[in-house]
């Protein structure tokens, strides 16, 4: 009994100090931005304070490109979103409910080709994207955002699909349903949880992404990142408020999302744990 | 595997569609030419912006729009190179820090030698020759100066009156001893330095007469200087005049410990005067004052601070190579170099130092005009410079941190960077 308590306790430790671990660049970020700029990084640290948001007011006036590359982000992310989920789950029906040789050869290339780091078929990309003239475009981060994420996205949609009894196609074939229609009619309201965990993959990566936008983009299609990085000017210096302000509020909308998400997260990451 | 959510698939496609459309929507301009400029943002926000603009009337009569792409200066300098390599560019203009330009590069680059010849800037040789000589790679100008950054001896004011020093150091040796006193009187750190930078032991051996590798490439030509200027950073760390944190200091580190009154000098370019003793950020306004920094007084070598310039290029392969030219030529004018200047940009002229305007505004420019006319570069460029900086101050740290001795740091320098520099 003694040793149970001990050993909950000592779990409680743990999960409180990963949670501290985890939260407090966040916390210390959010509540920066709501401090006077001196006050930011005192010693020692500030802890009551009164609330100001000159940052965020000079995060307006001085950065509106911050804005529309937050425009720019959602655009991209959206796009993005849209097509690994269409992609992979097309891609996943087809490895759940066919079986052959080259098909169960290529899932081994989906998941080799995700090993590979970005920064190597990057660099290579930049010519041929410049070639091809879509340099600069919301439509080449699209592309590359789910394309980088189908591999990952179609084989958490193979095993969501697993699950999904082959008699319920069988019955939807006997009533004259086509295979695509089986697909939009059958699979995809029941494999719903699972679209929304590779969306939830997605957005989380396609928001936050650097080194494609940086490559890739310069100023049409320039995220939120770009411009929070450009904050971090090695030559004028750092304003800490208003790059606080400017973190805080690209982190807003997808921290909502993934808490507003976070049971289809959860399954996507545990999905096929308990099949056979 | 049931679910509350409903994914119809008519809201699916409408979805996907309005995404679709969204991502073709694009930007129009108003004017027939677009001049884009690749940069940093400092280089923008310094010709002005709406009615302060510099470039209003320059864009009225070319019926031209200037698009500026800006990033921070290590990718600046990445993507304005792999522009510049490809077969053809969209951007006319780049601004290049003045240690990249190696011959390998220089390559990439349009020589302005004749675009000058045919349609010069206005006093040209009023921009300082240095910079011009640092632009100019294989016999060709390659870039127009038109922002330095020269370093400086920063000094919280309010620091040093509080143990009875009344003026700032006029020697090295001075401000050892005023760190030292200010270290000892526990109320802050003497000195703040970030050590990933070559700039400030290249600084320290300067002031003993040595360098780290000089405009000849010529390595340590004065090994007894450079060892002078590690033993006082290793004795300063020993002492606590440097932080015990200074293996992990950043520049931005630098900025905001003399904000907050944490140390008492440092060493950052003359324009971070502005943000040191910005009221908003800093518990120090007004008393972060800035010196030309100081030399030994046993040497007899001139103190050279290091200046770091930036120019404007024309790539190659640049598509508008006129209308870029014009625009160099426009922002070097007198005018504009002193609405910059005004703006908080170290000016390529020599003659905006001594503007009326910009001594009443900026009171250092006085002082940062006499130490840019002493001030070079870290280091001159080479292909393998950033590995050299890196074995560098490898060496530095560990001399500093106390585990190899000077002597044996400038012997491991001098074996390990030797065969990095061009022959």
């Amino acid at each position: 009994m003694r040793n149970k308590r001990l050993l909950n306790l000592l779990k409680t430790i743990a999960v409180l100090a990963i949670v501290v671990w985890s939260l407090f660049p966040i916390f210390f970020i959010v509540v920066s931005s709501f401090k006077a700029g001196h006050d930011i990084f005192a010693v020692p640290t500030k802890w009551f304070f009164e609330p100001t948001v000159q940052h965020y007011q000079k995060l307006v006036s001085a950065w509106p490109v911050f804005f529309s590359s937050l425009w720019n982000s959602t655009v991209i992310t959206a796009g993005a979103t849209a097509l690994a989920v269409i992609a992979s789950t097309t891609a996943g029906y087809v490895y759940s409910r066919y079986n052959s040789r080259l098909l169960n050869a290529s899932i081994v290339y989906l998941i080799g080709v995700r090993l590979i780091p970005p920064i190597v078929v990057t660099l290579p990309l930049f010519p041929i994207v410049n070639w091809l003239g879509i340099n600069d475009t919301h439509f080449v981060l699209i592309v590359l955002y789910a394309t980088f994420f189908v591999s990952l996205g179609t084989v958490l949609m193979r095993t969501f699909i697993d699950q999904i009894p082959r008699e319920l196609d069988e019955a939807a074939a006997i009533d004259g349903a086509s295979r695509m229609t089986i697909l939009r009619k059958v699979i995809v309201p029941l494999a719903t949880p699972g679209i929304i965990a590779v969306a939830v993959f997605v957005i989380v990566f396609a928001w936050n992404e650097f080194l494609f936008a940086f490559i890739f983009t310069s100023t049409n299609a320039k995220t939120a990142p770009l411009v929070v990085s450009e904050m971090i000017g090695s030559i004028d210096g750092v304003d800490w408020g208003v790059l606080f302000a400017a973190s805080t509020v690209q982190l807003l909308p997808v921290l909502l999302f993934v808490v507003f998400m976070n049971r289809y997260l959860v399954a996507g990451l545990t999905a096929g744990a308990t099949k056979g | 595997m049931t679910s509350q959510l409903k994914l119809t698939r008519r809201g699916f496609l409408a979805g996907t569609a309005a995404v679709g459309a969204l991502s073709l929507a694009g930007p129009s301009f108003a004017a027939s030419k677009t001049l884009n400029i690749l940069s940093h943002r400092v280089h923008q926000t310094s010709l002005g912006e709406g009615d302060a603009d510099a470039m209003k009337d320059w864009k009225a009569a070319n019926d031209a729009e200037l698009n500026w792409t800006t990033f921070d200066s290590n990718p600046l300098m990445d993507r304005l190179f792999r522009e510049a390599s490809l077969s053809s560019t969209d951007f006319s203009v780049g601004y290049m820090v003045d240690n990249r330009p190696t011959s390998e590069i220089a390559k990439l680059f349009e020589p302005l030698g004749p675009w000058l010849e045919k349609d010069g800037i206005e006093e040209f040789d009023d921009i300082a020759p240095g910079l011009v000589q640092g632009m100019t790679v294989d016999g060709n100008l390659i870039g127009i100066p038109v922002r330095t950054a020269t370093q400086a001896l920063f000094y919280n004011e309010a620091r040093l009156e509080e143990v009875g020093i009344s003026a700032p150091p006029t020697t090295i040796e001075e401000l050892v001893e005023q760190a030292r006193k200010v270290t000892e009187s526990g109320k802050a750190t003497g000195m703040i330095l970030a050590s990933d930078l070559a700039v400030f032991p290249v600084m320290f051996a300067r002031a003993y007469g040595g360098d780290f590798i000089n405009k000849d490439f010529e390595l340590l030509p004065n090994k007894e200087a450079m060892e002078k200027g590690l033993t006082t950073l290793a004795d300063m760390f020993k002492d606590g005049s440097l932080p015990k944190s200074y293996a992990t200091t950043k520049n931005d580190d630098q900025v905001t410990w003399m904000q907050q009154g944490r140390a008492a000098f440092t060493v950052l370019p003359f324009a971070r005067a502005a943000q040191l003793n910005n009221a908003e950020q800093s518990k120090y306004p007004g008393k972060i004052k800035a010196i030309g920094f100081p030399g030994s007084k046993d040497s007899t070598v001139p103190m050279a601070s290091v200046v770091e310039a930036w120019a404007m290029v024309i790539p190659a392969n640049a598509k508008d190579k006129e209308l870029a030219w014009s625009f160099i030529k426009e922002v070097s004018s007198k005018k504009n170099t002193l609405v910059m200047a005004l703006n908080g940009n170290g000016p390529a002229r020599v003659s905006t130092f001594g503007e009326a305007e910009l001594t009443a505004k900026n009171p250092l420019a006085a002082v940062e005009a006499e130490v840019l006319a002493q001030a070079r570069g870290a280091f001159p460029p080479f292909p393998e410079a950033a590995r050299a900086q890196a074995l560098f101050l490898e060496e530095v740290q560990l001399a500093v941190l106390g585990r190899k001795t000077p002597a044996e740091a400038v012997a491991a320098i001098e074996s390990r960077v030797a065969p990095l520099l061009p022959s």
